[in-house]
């Protein structure tokens, strides 16, 4: 049996990278700031934007997490930084996590304009980087093997 | 405070990630910081100068910290006029009303905090609030509030006798005497008590008039109350549940309105409508006329929406929240409503922008000086929302057959302590029996009265 010599992860538990624990929080809180804006958008129904500014809210913090973890990941392994993807990723991730307090600021409006137009676009731009980052995310993962644990079972 | 947690994070990664992304920040808060340097007294008058409005990541905010008032410190009065307290070591004094033997209530009220936490917002905001409302240190002002307290001024230079008149109010505002029928705005109901001239104290249930829209949120809880000339109806102020319906549409369901109520029935039917949080209701004494001063709308920018001082005509369409000053379109309301835009009518006078008048007395006496007859004093609490402060003193304008006839006058000053921090702010006036003007400082936790220097004798301190 070969073994693989992966690119280590490290900031983990007990070999298991904490990155990829906190990241579907923000992942899935913006995809759903989006769904809840083209509620709003449809409805003007307040309820909807407020879902949006407590999605966001909770989505940066935890998205601040999780850029911290990865940023410990990125900077403590050579060949994490050797990737293109290691890049890509972390950068587009900065540019969601801007984009996202933007956002929470626009959602600070009252009414109307705290969601149409400008919060509305902010989502989906935001929903549109999420898809780059979090395929080149998949890469680090499921192709260069980052964090993937050396000893086959 | 507008510095951005992120910037950090994007350092370490690759610079030109960063630069961009800071970039990105600088923009678009920078579009939304063009204060310049407007006049604010062209937003003195009929006809307000009304800049474009703009809407902000965050909207420009001065806040001034309570610092109360130091032993033997008041407010500045112009030459000719003097000022001393009437009453300190108040709590929360917020309306002054003045009956027919020149007792002096003191309403003295906090507001019922029931405003639940629907959006992030709310959070920072009500820590934000709690910098600018909490009483002051000077006077004991952690004491028991919503109660309404009683003084007698001393005869010759006797020191003023207070009493505890009313208590366990519910958030009260406005009071309203006709006859032996006394009648005090809680927050949510006017209630009713029997009083005799010479009372110091309601010994009597109240019993409840006319309930008024109070929680369950209760954003502008203070109900301002007014007798009609004749005496056969009251009005009073309800103010809007919002600032501009961010708590949707059917939370302002009879608000942002001047209600009439039949004294003998308690029925009521809105007298006019879209006046966002009408407060100071009074009759213009050669008129008759319903006036009142109006607490316009926040977050459009430091110079809009000016708050303003008007009759109230009956039946009356003044925009909110559909537009504003007339018929200014307010895009933050949805659906908007061109049909009652269409209705809306623009006030007879602008305060300027975000100064919060709360107070407002027709000058009735004659022991003022005269250029101070005849008028109307206005209480300005004081602008959180806008870089410079703007408010936080009265203002005196001059009327001439039942209209405003100039530019509104300083008159009392000095809340502000130079250094960004509140001494005090006003809040309710009133025209006591020899003519002086009283003014109710809320976090100050005093009533003012203001009189001719070298004219009427004023009570010692």
């Amino acid at each position: 049996m070969s073994y693989y010599d992966n690119p280590r992860s490290t900031a983990s538990l007990v070999g298991h990278p904490i990155h990829p624990m906190l990241v579907p929080f923000p992942i899935v809180c913006f995809i759903g700031a989006l769904a809840t804006d083209i509620a709003y958008w449809q409805t003007a129904d307040m309820m909807w934007t407020n879902f949006s500014a407590w999605l966001l809210t909770v989505g940066i913090g935890f998205g601040v997490l999780a850029a911290i973890v990865g940023l410990i990941d990125f900077i403590g392994s050579r060949r994490v930084r050797d990737l293109g993807a290691a890049w890509m990723h972390a950068g587009g991730n900065v540019v969601v996590l801007v984009l996202a307090i933007f956002n929470d600021f626009v959602h600070s409006r009252d009414a109307w304009t705290s969601v149409v137009p400008t919060g509305l676009i902010l989502s989906a731009v935001t929903v549109l980087v999420l898809l780059f980052t979090g395929w080149m995310g998949w890469a680090m993962v499921y192709r260069h093997r980052v964090g993937v644990s050396n000893n086959a079972l | 405070m507008r510095s951005d947690p992120t910037e950090k994070a994007a350092n370490s990664v690759r610079r030109r990630v960063a630069a961009l992304a800071v970039a990105g920040v600088a923009a678009v808060v920078l579009t939304g910081a063009s204060d310049g340097q407007f006049d604010v007294s062209s937003q003195i008058g009929p006809n307000p100068k009304l800049p474009e409005p703009h809407q902000y990541l965050l909207p420009p905010m001065h806040l001034a910290p309570v610092v109360g008032w130091k032993k033997g410190e008041t407010p500045s009065v112009p030459a000719g006029l003097k000022i001393s307290a009437l009453a300190t070591g108040l709590q929360h004094p917020r309306t002054v009303y003045v009956l027919p033997n020149g007792d002096v209530l003191i309403v003295q009220s906090k507001g019922p905090n029931v405003e639940p936490i629907e959006r992030p917002k709310d959070l920072i905001m009500g820590w934000v609030e709690s910098f600018v409302t909490s009483s002051g240190g000077s006077g004991g002002s952690q004491g028991k509030s919503n109660r309404i307290t009683l003084v007698r001024e001393g005869a010759d230079g006797q020191p003023a006798q207070q009493s505890l008149f009313l208590d366990n109010l519910n958030s009260p505002f406005g009071v309203a005497l006709v006859g032996n029928d006394l009648y005090v705005a809680d927050t949510d109901a006017i209630m009713h008590y029997t009083y005799h001239t010479g009372d110091t104290k309601i010994t009597g249930p109240g019993t409840v008039l006319t309930p008024l829209p109070g929680g369950p949120i209760d954003h502008h809880w203070t109900k301002s109350l007014v007798a009609s000339p004749d005496g056969s109806k009251l009005y009073v102020g309800v103010g809007s549940n919002s600032n501009i319906t961010e708590n949707g549409i059917e939370a302002e369901k009879n608000r942002a309105a001047i209600w009439e109520v039949d004294r003998q029935t308690g029925a009521h039917r809105i007298f006019a409508s879209g006046l966002r949080n009408p407060n100071g209701l009074s009759i213009q004494p050669q008129t008759k006329a319903l006036w009142a001063v109006v607490n316009e709308r926040d977050e459009l920018g430091p110079d809009l929406v000016p708050d303003y001082l008007t009759s109230v005509k009956d039946g009356a369409f003044y925009g909110w929240p559909y537009s504003y000053y007339g018929q200014h379109v307010d895009p933050r309301v949805m659906p908007q409503r061109p049909d009652l835009v269409a209705k809306a009518i623009p006030p007879d006078y602008a305060l300027s922008s975000h100064v919060a008048p709360l107070g407002l007395a027709f000058s009735t006496g004659t022991s003022l000086p005269q250029k101070y007859q005849g008028g109307a004093f206005v209480g300005e609490h004081g602008s959180w929302d806008r870089d410079r402060f703007n408010g936080y003193k009265v203002v005196y304008v001059p009327f001439t057959n039942g209209q405003p006839s100039g530019k509104a006058e300083d008159v009392v000053t000095g809340f502000l302590d130079g250094k960004g921090n509140a001494r005090g702010r006003p809040v309710g006036v009133a025209i006591d029996k020899s003519g002086a003007l009283l003014i109710a400082d809320d976090v100050g936790n005093t009533v003012w009265r203001v009189t001719s220097d070298g004219g009427q004798s004023a009570p010692s301190q």
